[in-house]
């Protein structure tokens, strides 16, 4: 059958193409991403004022419950999967993944899981999921916790584990087994060696906290104990395993769009990538800390007093440090395109992404995280991190791949005020989120008393959000228009490097008809400038 | 830039960095002795953190502007094709290596000074959480203060500590997962079921201060307060007679 015949819903449900689950994964996690953003919009509507306004406390803790859990496994990870899906056999000039079957189950068991998760927080008739998304016991046990909601919560969670689990076997073994003539590895582009060694943590992280999980169940449907003390459980043992997902989880979170900006900025700046080889050291030097710094979620509950996890931690931030340097040199004797709104979102991701880090260090100190853990400083720390780094991330890959997945551009000039709102809105509802922290306020609360000068950072916060709601709002609308009417954007409109820019777009079924000569970490740009290969 | 721009530069700088040096940065103050020590190690975190977010936005905004395409340029135009500068790269990574050396070095010392509890305590404060609310104990002094249950409009119990005298507070739950903290002293440490854990306050400012449960534990979490109160120790033991009476 020709690709002109296989439109329709029938061929999107049964592809097995890696182009479609890919588009189709990120489209699923932007869906949640708009589910879980109304959440965050509830969240904030409560803590605008003191006083309780909309919600019920009940509704208020699942709503942030549901909401922690969409944003981290069903949007952030799911959306690298998806580009890990479309890109990585594009940029390694293979025709598909390993296992296109086994990507297609991938995808349908995130869907399914994803689902559960929405039934745990919203259809459950005798109380849904509201434990927070680390779920810990014993307040997501039998007895603080009795309704199904916390059981399809993870059941959801499972299969959304089970899913990435498959897809980092396709994603490692379509890397190393599938490569085209004269792609080795140290030739693989960079956002490609991000989505190996994320799929290689997701492989190291995710059965522990799967057995995590089965032992909560356990503990809640068939009387174990394993979490409880009264039969000689311990909740920590939950913490540690649960963490020991949960840390690398959030490499996993960001390293996709480390890989993303770092494809960008180099072409936006006209330069080969500064320092490939010590970029790709530092991102395997982040794999491999990345799974031994787990309990510094833990330096508040006195059971992990040893410097180790500390030390671990702060050592981590020198090879993102070591990125910074990275992007910087690409930057350095460049010619910047900075107006072009990939770039503006890589840059809003500097801009943003070293705020987290920086505070990242200070979380790292165990005395510190004496007075700022558990309060809205923490929960401003990983918002620069997860929303200022990877959501921004995001749409810089939205805006730099649409066309290559469309053949259309999106808009430039709604572009600008997509970045501007977000910037400006996302600076505006965490930047407040430190101060109200460090004077005191815990997080996962609906209220907050009058005159403590928690009052003004949380409007300020909540306006935050109403202006960065327009900006997505605004680029939903762009994306629906650009899906079909946007202006052709040929193939390739940026003047890529990466051997994805040197087919057609979009590509054809099986990606290449040809393939350029692969002799540098930049085959399509050596096509165009056959003058500067060495 | 010239010189004396620089030397002006320099000189704002050093005086802002003197006056943040004497202000908290945005820390409570620490009304104990273990919440001072904890502020003045995040006063440095946060200057270092400022030094190093300098240098780096500086970076960053300079290859902006400096390297920006300029609209007589060819679009055809390409920068400067260098991949690598292995003594930059070094340099680069061994400086930050230096910072979180030191960094982590003074952590730990801070850490060690505040987690350790002396041999002779003044007082001994039990404190057990439950949901949603808490029992305090003074066993030596026959006191027991205990929440009623909480909900929006009830205020916690208050307990009492004397000035300036170490108080062992010993915390445990009886249910999920609490945490015990007064945002003015700086300090939370978790209650977790099946374990007990022992910390020191020692109280340097009188006054009366708000403490929350900061673990989420179900629906009334947000309503799990209490207030600590800080005395003198002649009016602790004044305190403590009344109330056990």
């Amino acid at each position: 059958m020709s690709p002109a015949e296989r439109t329709g819903p029938v061929t999107w449900l049964t592809t097995t193409d890696h182009k479609r689950i890919g588009i189709m994964y990120c489209v699923t996690a932007f869906a949640f991403f708009l589910i879980g953003g109304a959440l965050a919009g509830v969240i904030r509507a409560e803590l605008a004022e003191p006083g309780r306004q909309f919600v019920s406390t009940q509704a208020y803790n699942g709503a942030f419950t549901i909401h922690g859990t969409i944003m981290i496994f069903l949007f952030v990870a799911p959306f690298g999967a998806g580009l890990m899906n479309y890109l990585v056999p594009l940029q390694i000039g293979a025709p598909d993944m390993a296992f296109p079957r086994l990507n297609a189950m991938s995808f349908w068991f995130f869907g399914a899981g994803g689902g559960l998760v929405l039934l745990s927080g919203f259809a459950s008739a005798d109380g849904g999921a509201a434990m927070g998304w680390y779920a810990y016991p014993p307040l997501s046990g039998p007895r603080m916790s009795p309704g199904v909601g916390v059981d399809l919560w993870i059941f959801g969670i499972a299969l959304v584990a089970i899913s990435s689990l498959l897809t980092a076997v396709n994603v490692i073994t379509t890397v190393f087994l599938m490569r085209a003539p004269g792609m080795t590895m140290w030739r693989l582009p960079v956002f490609t060696w991000n989505a190996v060694v994320t799929t290689l943590l997701g492989l190291v992280a995710f059965p522990p906290a799967i057995a995590a999980f089965a032992l909560l169940l356990i503990d809640r449907q068939l009387g174990g104990m394993a979490y409880d003390p009264a039969g000689g459980g311990d909740p920590i043992v939950y913490q540690h395993l649960f963490w020991f997902l949960g840390h690398p989880e959030v490499y996993i979170l960001i390293l996709p769009f480390f890989g993303v900006i770092t494809e960008i900025i180099p072409v936006f700046s006209r330069k080969p990538l500064f320092g490939y080889t010590g970029f790709v050291l530092a991102t395997l030097a982040i794999g491999a800390l990345s799974t031994g710094v787990w309990a510094h979620h833990m330096f508040t509950t006195g059971a992990v007093d040893n410097p180790f996890f500390s030390a671990m931690t702060f050592t981590i931030a020198v090879p993102t440090g070591v990125k910074f340097f990275n992007w910087i040199g690409t930057m350095w004797g460049g010619r910047i395109r900075w107006s072009a709104t990939p770039m503006l979102f890589s840059i809003g991701f500097l801009l943003n992404f070293l705020i987290g880090g920086v505070t990242g260090i200070m979380l790292a100190s165990a005395p510190i995280d004496f007075h700022v853990a558990d309060s809205y400083f923490l929960v401003s720390h990983f918002h620069y991190t997860m929303v200022g780094g990877s959501v921004f991330g995001i749409f810089a890959a939205i805006y730099f791949w649409f066309p290559k997945m469309t053949g259309r551009l999106l808009g430039e000039r709604v572009g600008h005020w997509v970045f501007g709102t977000l910037f400006a809105g996302f600076n505006l509802t965490f930047w407040p989120q430190f101060v109200l922290g460090l004077r005191g306020m815990q997080r996962r609360v609906p209220d907050y008393p009058a005159e403590m000068g928690f009052d003004t950072p949380n409007l300020v916060s909540t306006l935050g959000v109403v202006v960065m709601s327009i900006g997505v709002l605004l680029f939903v609308w762009d994306w629906r228009r650009s899906r079909r009417r946007g202006a052709p954007s040929g193939d390739d409109p940026w003047g890529g490097s990466s051997l994805e820019w040197a087919t057609t777009s979009p590509p054809p079924e099986h990606n290449f008809t040809t393939l350029p000569r692969i002799r540098s970490l930049r085959p399509a740009f050596d096509e165009r400038h056959p003058e500067l290969v060495p | 830039m010239s010189r004396p721009t620089g030397t002006r530069a320099a000189i704002v700088l050093l005086a802002v960095l003197g006056a943040a040096c004497s202000s908290s940065l945005g820390m409570p103050e620490g009304a104990t002795e273990q919440g001072r020590d904890i502020r003045e190690l995040w006063v440095v975190f946060v200057l270092a953190g400022v030094v190093v977010a300098g240098l780096v936005y500086g970076l960053i905004i300079w290859s902006l502007v400096r390297y920006r395409s300029r609209r007589s340029d060819d679009p055809a135009t390409l920068g400067r094709q260098f991949h690598a500068n292995v003594p930059i790269e070094v340099v680069y990574t061994a400086i930050p290596v230096a910072i979180v050396v030191v960094l982590f070095t003074m952590s730990l010392r801070t850490e060690q000074r505040v987690t350790e509890v002396s041999a002779r305590p003044a007082v001994t404060l039990e404190a057990t959480a439950f949901a949603w609310g808490w029992r305090f104990r003074y066993p030596a002094q026959g006191v027991e203060i205990v929440s009623e249950p909480s909900s929006p409009t009830q205020p916690g119990p208050e307990i009492v500590l004397p000035l300036g005298q170490p108080t062992r507070v010993v915390l445990r739950s009886n249910d999920v997962i609490h945490a015990f903290w007064v945002p003015d002293f700086n300090f939370k440490r978790d209650a977790v079921p099946g374990r007990t854990t022992e910390f020191d306050l020692t109280p340097t400012t009188t006054g009366t201060f708000r403490g929350v449960c900061a673990e989420f534990c179900g629906l009334n979490h947000a309503f799990m307060t209490f207030t600590v109160r800080v005395v003198e120790p002649d009016a602790f033991a004044t305190w403590a007679a009344e109330v056990s009476a």
